[in-house]
């Protein structure tokens, strides 16, 4: 279980050593025990001891998410040279590559919170089919024609029940997961051809039809420049002042807290981040002939998912419980821990998460939805691949949602700079070599930083 | 660790003490010995084998058992559906249509049996077939991206490279597991990715074929599927192996019998040997049966001497060598096993070259089965890794490493083969399929962890 929770204060004198004085050595020196079990970084009153703290995480093995910044940076220069007229970090195709990558950030998302067990989906894939599908079939004209929220609502329940099943499976019987998930792949790719009427079948939604164009805008549609100006505003101002009153609400109360240099530095890269993303969403990308600016949908759709599922992981007793059971299942399970509770929900989770990267999925692919929108077993190896390559442990116990965010970025980063490069008749091969060999080498580093790392599972023989 | 030998006594410390120790140690041996060993091996009576057969059925070790049912049940059930589906023209089809699967599950069954899986096999065949049918393409005329003007091996030449190929790639992958302990699940799913690119470049986007007749090599690798022997030869060919096979049997129980070790009785022996020659004279039988709608084709396929050839030497090689006892003690215990002495990151690369190996042949009989290649093979070998993993776990391979035999991976390819083609006659649509053989794999999955003792094993 990695360390969220930072309410030691380690030092502080406690109530009971007022009450009882001969104990106050007693309680001191545990104090001083907890303060040099917390990592550094969460003790740290400046901001040099924290970015001390940081430096020695990072060296032992700790890396966060520096890997895979680390690669984003080095794939975005690799292919702004090698791609011809240097057009990879042009505005219209950052935003393209975001909604290209989008399908992967979700779904690996859902995976992650599978992974986190030291579990596996391999059905998500086809679980997100099935889900586009069933949303697109509903609010199919004349009928069923049914209201675009109701459609996406009751193609999560049907994906979460999924999941359920699955994961009934798993936690209960014990089936190992990758055999389980392996015939929801077999079975799920079967009955999504059912729906969709037989192999050529296919599915539309027209950008017209105002209850149909949600779903065609939820990648393609753009909100007006004016209005994601308001909108990062509100956010930005929301979001620092909450984070801004936590800590020095924690300060004032005697918690530990980071220092406010360290606060306001957070913040700063917010807005930053924040004003980057929309000057690059606000430059026309249509072209001469069409004008197409502001801020993409997906883009806060995938944001608020990812506020979502790291909120549930990381301030939730829910959560808790799965880092505990990724950690290790016995001691979970000796703490009271309900295993088979907390694993069938995960599965229900995933599986919800995918049937919603199904919807995006049809709406990237300009609201057409065929068998042709994505190959269900490519999909969960982009996913895993994006997962492990943000930084979630396959061994369970290690990972955060934003780490299928960043990898999927740069999986969709990789297929599209690929795409952009002039190799002929190497540049569909190489869209299969980099992801794998992006993958291995990923896993490469999850295993070998394992070694000196504190938190998650223990090393297999 | 599973129990890997019929006859655990010849050992290497039972069997020498049991010959050479004065009589006192004889007793002592003896009675450890049956207090250890199975009590089937101990049945001096047919009777009494049956009675501990039974027993064991009933306590979970099922063996084969519910896979040959399993067949019978499909058999049965399309031939309701169908009357055309037992014919012996379809049975032999059925055997053909799963020969791949069975080679591919039998790769599988390397890499399960040491706990581990390999999602690669699909695409290694993928590769095995993309890269022997680039190699006998006549000179000058290739498109391969590596070899541009076409190498025109000769067929042997050919197929020996490209197993040495697919042997190279599980050396690559089973170095990265056992050695740097990366999990087989991500390697070998990093090698399926990377594979489809490589068989892509390979193949260079230009289809190639094996139907070219003026070359040799080409005719002879289309034969080792299309091929057959002709009816007499067939019957040649199994009076052969059964004298040998009969001979074997009878001499070494005999001689066990002889030397005061364990055998099963005579009469166990005798049936043995009758069964197997029964079901040789039904299986040649069957193919010496015209199964051609115009003309004449006759006589034992290849592909079968092919799978049986490749299964007796797996078995062997599981069950009668020391490596195949150390495989069976990493999947029974990884600790315990390293403890003893074993070599886990040898016997793991090997393992996965096996494997990679056995996925190799299947390649070789996947391009002479389809003769003409495009890149719809990616696809298609997409599907075949699943369905090799569902093959081994149908036959009866636990998924939790050290219970598995190469003969699993026979039947349950057979099972998967009588689906499809069950399904095909009835005119379902291969969605139907891949629905069906999902709930088998599930009804498989949960047979395995029921016999093992189910939610207790696990926490």
């Amino acid at each position: 279980m990695t360390g969220i929770q930072g309410d030691l204060k380690p030092g502080a004198p406690g109530e009971t050593a007022a009450e009882v004085p001969q104990d106050v050595d007693l309680t001191a020196a545990a104090a001083d025990a907890a303060a040099a079990a917390v990592p550094l970084e969460i003790v740290a009153q400046s901001l040099g001891e924290y970015l001390r703290g940081w430096w020695q995480k990072l060296k032992s093995g700790d890396s966060g998410l520096l890997p895979v910044l680390v690669a984003m940076v080095i794939v975005a220069g690799a292919f702004e040279i090698l791609t011809p007229e240097n057009a990879y970090l042009r505005p219209s195709n950052l935003v393209y590559i975001f909604g290209l990558s989008t399908v992967y950030m979700v779904l690996a998302m859902g995976e992650i919170v599978v992974l986190l067990l030291g579990e596996l989906d391999l059905s998500i894939g086809a679980v997100a089919l099935m889900g586009g599908t069933i949303a697109y079939k509903l609010v199919q004209q004349p009928s069923p024609n049914w209201p675009w929220w109701l459609a996406i609502l009751t193609s999560l329940v049907c994906c979460g029940v999924i999941g359920a099943l699955q994961g009934t499976l798993v936690a209960r019987l014990r089936i190992p997961a990758f055999v389980v998930t392996l015939a929801g792949f077999l079975l799920f790719t079967g009955m999504l051809v059912v729906i969709l009427g037989g192999a050529d079948g296919s599915l539309s939604v027209s950008s017209a039809d105002p209850n149909q164009s949600v779903f065609y805008n939820l990648v393609q549609g753009s909100i007006d420049p004016v209005v994601s100006w308001v909108i990062l505003a509100v956010v930005v101002v929301g979001f620092g002042t909450m984070m801004w009153m936590r800590a020095s609400g924690r300060r004032r109360s005697g918690l530990v807290a980071p220092p406010a240099s360290l606060t306001a530095i957070k913040i700063g890269l917010m807005a930053v981040v924040g004003v980057a993303v929309l000057v690059i969403c606000t430059v026309n990308r249509g072209g001469v002939f069409a004008t197409i600016e502001g801020l993409p949908w997906v883009i806060p759709v995938v944001i608020v998912i990812l506020g979502l599922w790291t909120v549930l992981l990381q301030r939730t007793r829910f959560g808790r419980y799965v880092y505990a059971i990724g950690g290790n299942p016995e001691a979970a399970r000796r703490a009271g821990v309900n295993l088979a509770g907390i694993r069938t929900w995960c599965f229900v989770l995933c599986s919800a998460t995918a049937g919603f990267a199904g919807i995006l999925l049809g709406s990237f692919y300009y609201g057409q939805y065929s068998t042709n929108v994505g190959d269900p077993g490519q999909l969960v190896l982009y996913s895993v691949a994006a997962s492990v390559i943000g930084g979630t442990s396959l061994f369970g116990g290690r990972g955060k949602p934003i780490h299928g965010v960043l990898g999927g970025l740069l999986i969709g980063g990789i297929a599209y700079g690929v795409s952009l490069m002039n190799l002929g008749s190497l540049s569909i091969p190489l869209e299969y070599i980099l992801p794998g060999a992006v993958l291995l080498l990923a896993v490469l580093v999850d295993v070998l930083s394992r070694r000196g790392a504190r938190t998650g599972s223990v090393i297999r023989v | 660790m599973a129990r890997i030998d019929s006859d655990p006594l010849t050992g290497p410390v039972a069997a020498p003490s049991l010959i050479d120790a004065a009589d006192a140690t004889v007793d002592l041996t003896a009675a450890a010995a049956v207090g250890e060993a199975p009590t089937e091996i101990l049945a001096q009576s047919m009777g009494e084998y049956l009675h501990i057969w039974w027993q064991r059925v009933r306590g979970g070790e099922s063996g084969v058992l519910p896979v040959v049912l399993g067949l019978v049940i499909v058999g049965v059930a399309f031939q309701i559906a169908n009357g055309h589906f037992l014919s012996p023209q379809n049975l032999v089809n059925i055997f053909e249509q799963s020969s791949i699967y069975i080679l591919l599950a039998m790769a599988e069954i390397f890499a399960l049996l040491l706990g581990e899986i390999d999602l690669s096999v699909g695409l290694v065949m993928g590769l095995g077939a993309v890269v022997v049918v680039e190699l006998v393409q006549p000179s000058g005329s290739a498109t391969c991206l590596l070899c541009p003007h076409g190498l025109g091996f000769p067929a042997w030449l050919a197929i020996g490279v490209t197993l040495l190929i697919c042997a190279g790639v599980g050396l690559i992958q089973g170095s990265l597991v056992a050695r740097l302990k990366m999990p087989s699940f991500i390697v070998t799913l990093g090698g399926w990715l990377i594979l489809e690119g490589v068989a892509l470049i390979v193949l260079n986007g230009v289809p190639v074929s094996l139907k070219n007749v003026t070359v040799p090599a080409q005719v002879q690798i289309s034969n080792i599927f299309w091929g057959y022997f002709s009816p007499t030869i067939s019957w040649i060919l199994l009076a052969v192996v059964l004298v040998i096979v009969a001979a074997a049997w009878w001499f070494r129980d005999a001689s066990r019998r002889r030397r005061g070790l364990v055998a099963p009785p005579p009469s166990f022996t005798a049936i043995k040997i009758a069964s197997v020659a029964v079901a040789g004279a039904v299986v040649v039988g069957l193919c010496n049966v015209n199964r051609a709608h115009f003309g004449v084709i006759e006589g034992l396929p290849y592909i079968i001497v092919i799978v049986l050839a490749v299964l007796f030497v797996w078995t062997m090689l599981l069950q009668r060598t020391r490596f195949g006892r150390y495989v069976y003690a990493i999947g029974g215990n990884p600790e315990a096993a390293r403890r003893a002495g074993v070599s886990l990151i040898s016997i793991r690369t090997w393992c996965f070259v096996l494997a990679s190996l056995t996925a190799g042949i299947a390649g070789v009989l996947f391009a002479s089965w389809q003769q003409f290649l495009s890149t719809n093979i990616i696809k298609s070998s997409n599907a075949y890794v699943l369905l090799a993993v569902a093959a081994a776990v149908i036959g009866g391979t636990s998924l939790f490493g050290g219970r598995g035999k190469t003969l699993h991976g026979v039947l349950g390819g057979l099972i998967i083969g009588a689906i499809y083609n069950g399904l095909y006659l009835m005119g379902v649509s291969s969605e139907w399929v891949d629905i069906l053989i999902a709930i088998v794999l599930l009804a498989a999955g949960t047979i395995d962890v029921l016999s093992r003792g189910g939610s207790r094993s696990r926490a």
